[in-house]
């Protein structure tokens, strides 16, 4: 053993200790920096030899402290976690995002809905029938089926608009996506470099994992740990990011609300085609252009039908005030009838067929049978008024189960997130303690120096003075 | 478990968010005064709303037509009434007639001028209309119910009817036959000939008497039918009235907040939201760094 192997160890403690404390310092620094993981010095002791020699023999004190590597405290199956139930829950909100427009839509329940339109559209039919002959109470009835029509249109016409906002949305955020995608293979080919020619990445790969957690949220993005500290991403079976190379999604399908079920708007990737099955934000988004929105343009379209087959039924049962059967009172402005195209036929005020007698000997009848019986639809249990009940209630049922489901699904998210702030956040007190450990073993460190020294100082100049 | 600081802002920070949510979702309830303000709030509740809505739409068309069909009746009670007063002065003066079979040819004249103008002014009553239409001409779309000639021209196929509810119906209207007898037989008929026979053939006279009083009798009739009908419409609308009501508080009970309830748990919120915003506070204050020298 050497004279100064004392010194030595005080001196790697000495710098082990001031890196520690340099180490300390960063994570104070970042308590608050959003994806920041915690770090640690990685103190290890040096060892004496302990393979004998034939001429050297330790005495197993070891050489000092050694304090190289900087580790990054970090859960990957928490991360894993993490990107699945971030995923989950931004499906949800934009699923609860998109009902909750749907039922804007219908303005239910209120004055302002279809449900009101059509209560005054029967009421107005009564109106006929107490005066029948009266033009102001015909004209009311065409202007109240008038309204109620726009009103079918315009919740129609909502709907579009919605789908149509929600697969512009989609765009940019594929696009966003792919940027993501880039950014992350450039750290990871950063992080490669540093890795081999053993420098730390900690804190470029922090930066990845915020940018691979966005790309989760956003598409539902899975992570696989590569070689060289690396990172894959993977969305439902297909890569878009493999090492340093990203691939790039794009959108395809039908650029109109009425073609989902022929040409279902879908992610593929930009190279190949290949159907991607998206989690995330991006799946939410489909959902809602692919079934929740078209669904209930599909449900208009029938209350539409059916509104027309009922009225323009029971209307061609009458006859009109010149004793002429009655005709169509609902058709379309073209095409098959539908939520858009479906119109008020005719804006004569004569032709509303109000009696139900034939006209007797060329004298028209006066009487209010067919208005009445056109009234009294309202009523039946399997009528428009019911159909379109039911449908509001399954939009409130779906909507109110989404928004459930996202409760709980935040408190999941909320949850695995404070386990991994838990894992990888930067505890004040912790640092604290830390601090005073490592500035104690800074001190103790020097202090053995000075001992080391005037032990030296007494073998040195204080030996061999006798009988000088 | 290993706690950080950051791990307690963030939970403390949802904890406040989700009393905040709270808060503010009594606050909208409050300020808009209804509990239901999308179906998702209440989907049963929605369709009871709905439900509840339509029929108070129903319920207000049925008392417009309730209101309408008071006045038919009224319409045809009144004229009814009037038409007996004259028919009552054209019995009189038959017997006059009848009496005078031996009085002086100018007397009879004047009786038969007078019955003849009495029985204009009967035709006239008799086209009375109401919304355009002759009240005793059934469902014709002309515009009288009985010609100058006093020939009914109305058509009786269909009754005048008003829906009272959703289930009852009732007819307004009463056509000229039924209350003033079938041609040839019938009211202005019978004017017709006491107006030429009291000239011509007095003894014919008796029979008129007779025929008239047969006719008389079925005016009666026709206005105790009609007065039957106007009270149980008067029961109706008291009914309806009282549904109206009755559905209007059954709306307010789906869709409005109960007020008392709503800002005690609004008051208990903003307790607790206080609570959390000071507890908070405090938490994340202090760390080691507070106690170290």
């Amino acid at each position: 053993v050497s004279t100064f192997s004392g010194l030595n160890a005080a001196t790697t403690s000495l710098w082990a200790q001031r890196r520690a404390l340099d180490v300390t310092g960063q994570n104070i620094a970042n308590v608050n920096t959003e994806g920041y993981s915690r770090q640690r010095a990685d103190l290890q002791a040096i060892g004496g030899s302990a393979v004998p020699a034939f001429y050297s023999k330790g005495t197993g004190i070891g050489g000092g402290v050694n304090a190289d590597s900087v580790l990054r405290i970090r859960d990957a199956f928490l991360e894993g976690r993490g990107h699945t139930e971030h995923a989950n829950s931004a499906r949800l909100a934009e699923e609860g995002a998109a009902l909750t427009l749907v039922e804007q839509a219908f303005r239910e329940p209120g004055d302002t809905g279809v449900q009101s339109l059509l209560s005054e559209m029967w009421a107005g039919w009564e109106d006929v029938a107490n005066n029948p002959k009266d033009p102001a109470a015909r004209g009311q009835v065409l202007q109240r089926l008038d309204t109620l029509v726009d009103g079918i249109n315009f919740s129609h016409s909502a709907l579009g608009a919605q789908w149509e906002q929600s697969r512009d949305n989609l765009e940019v955020l594929v696009a966003d996506v792919n940027a993501a995608a880039e950014s992350i293979a450039k750290l990871n080919q950063a992080i490669q470099r540093a890795t081999q020619s053993g420098l730390p990445a900690n804190d470029l790969t922090d930066q990845r994992d915020v940018l691979v957690m966005k790309v989760a949220e956003q598409i539902g993005g899975t992570a696989r740990p590569g070689k060289d500290g690396m990172m894959d991403v993977v969305v439902g079976g297909i890569s878009l990011v493999a090492g340093s190379t990203a691939t790039s999604f794009t959108v395809a399908g039908t650029l109109a609300a009425d073609n989902t079920t022929a040409d279902p708007v879908r992610i593929v990737t930009s190279t190949g085609g290949y159907a991607v099955t998206p989690g995330g934000t991006a799946q939410g988004q489909l959902t809602a252009m692919n079934q929740i929105i078209p669904g209930y343009r599909t449900n208009l379209d029938n209350l539409a039908v059916q509104l027309a087959t009922t009225l323009n039924t029971a209307h061609t049962a009458g006859y009109d005030l010149a004793g002429n059967p009655g005709v169509d009172i609902l058709d379309s402005s073209g095409g098959p009838i539908s939520a858009a195209s479906l119109r008020v036929a005719f804006s004569n005020t004569d032709l509303i067929a109000a009696s139900k007698q034939a006209p007797v000997g060329g004298v028209p009848s006066l009487d209010n049978g067919n208005a009445d019986e056109i009234a009294q639809l309202r009523q039946s249990m399997t009528g428009v008024d019911a159909s379109y009940r039911t449908m509001i209630v399954e939009l409130g049922v779906q909507a109110a189960v989404t928004e459930r489901s996202l409760g709980i699904q935040q408190v999941i998210t909320t949850q695995v997130d404070s386990a991994r702030e838990s894992v990888a956040g930067v505890n004040l007190d912790e640092e604290m303690t830390n601090m005073l450990a490592y500035q104690h073993a800074y001190s103790a460190a020097g202090r053995l120096v000075t001992a080391i020294d005037e032990t030296l100082d007494v073998l040195i100049n204080r030996t061999g003075v006798v009988g000088r | 478990v290993r706690i950080t600081q950051r791990a307690v802002a963030l939970t403390s920070l949802q904890g406040l968010n989700r009393n905040l949510d709270a808060l503010g979702k009594l606050q909208q309830q409050l300020t808009s005064g209804r509990v239901i303000n999308a179906p998702s709030d209440s989907p049963t509740g929605t369709n009871r709303a709905m439900q509840t809505r339509a029929e108070q739409a129903a319920v207000a068309q049925q008392a417009r037509n309730i209101g309408d069909a008071g006045d038919w009746l009224g319409q045809t009670d009144s004229t009814l009434r009037l038409m007996l007063e004259t028919t009552r002065r054209v019995r009189d003066l038959t017997v006059q007639g009848l009496n005078a079979g031996n009085g002086s040819d100018a007397s009879r004249q004047a009786i038969a001028t007078e019955v003849a103008s009495l029985r204009e002014g009967l035709i006239g009553l008799a086209n009375t209309k109401i919304q355009g239409r002759p009240l005793f001409g059934g469902t014709t779309s002309g515009a009288e119910a009985y010609t100058s000639a006093g020939v009914w021209a109305g058509i009786s196929g269909a009754p005048v009817t008003r829906r009272l509810a959703e289930n009852e119906v009732v007819r307004v209207d009463i056509t000229g036959p039924e209350v003033f007898g079938a041609a040839p037989d019938d009211l202005f008929a019978i004017v017709e000939r006491i107006a030429t026979d009291v000239v011509t053939d007095p003894s014919l006279l008796e029979g008129h008497l007779t025929d008239l009083d047969t006719t008389i009798s079925g005016m009666l009739k026709g206005v105790a039918d009609v007065g039957a009908r106007a009270a149980r419409i008067e029961r109706v609308a008291l009914i309806n009235s009282d549904r109206s009501l009755a559905l209007s508080s059954q709306l307010a009970e789906t869709e409005n907040i109960d007020l008392p309830n709503t800002i005690m748990k609004l008051q208990m919120q903003q307790v607790g939201y206080e609570a959390a915003l000071s507890a908070t506070a405090k938490a994340l204050q202090p760390t080691l760094l507070d106690f170290l020298r």
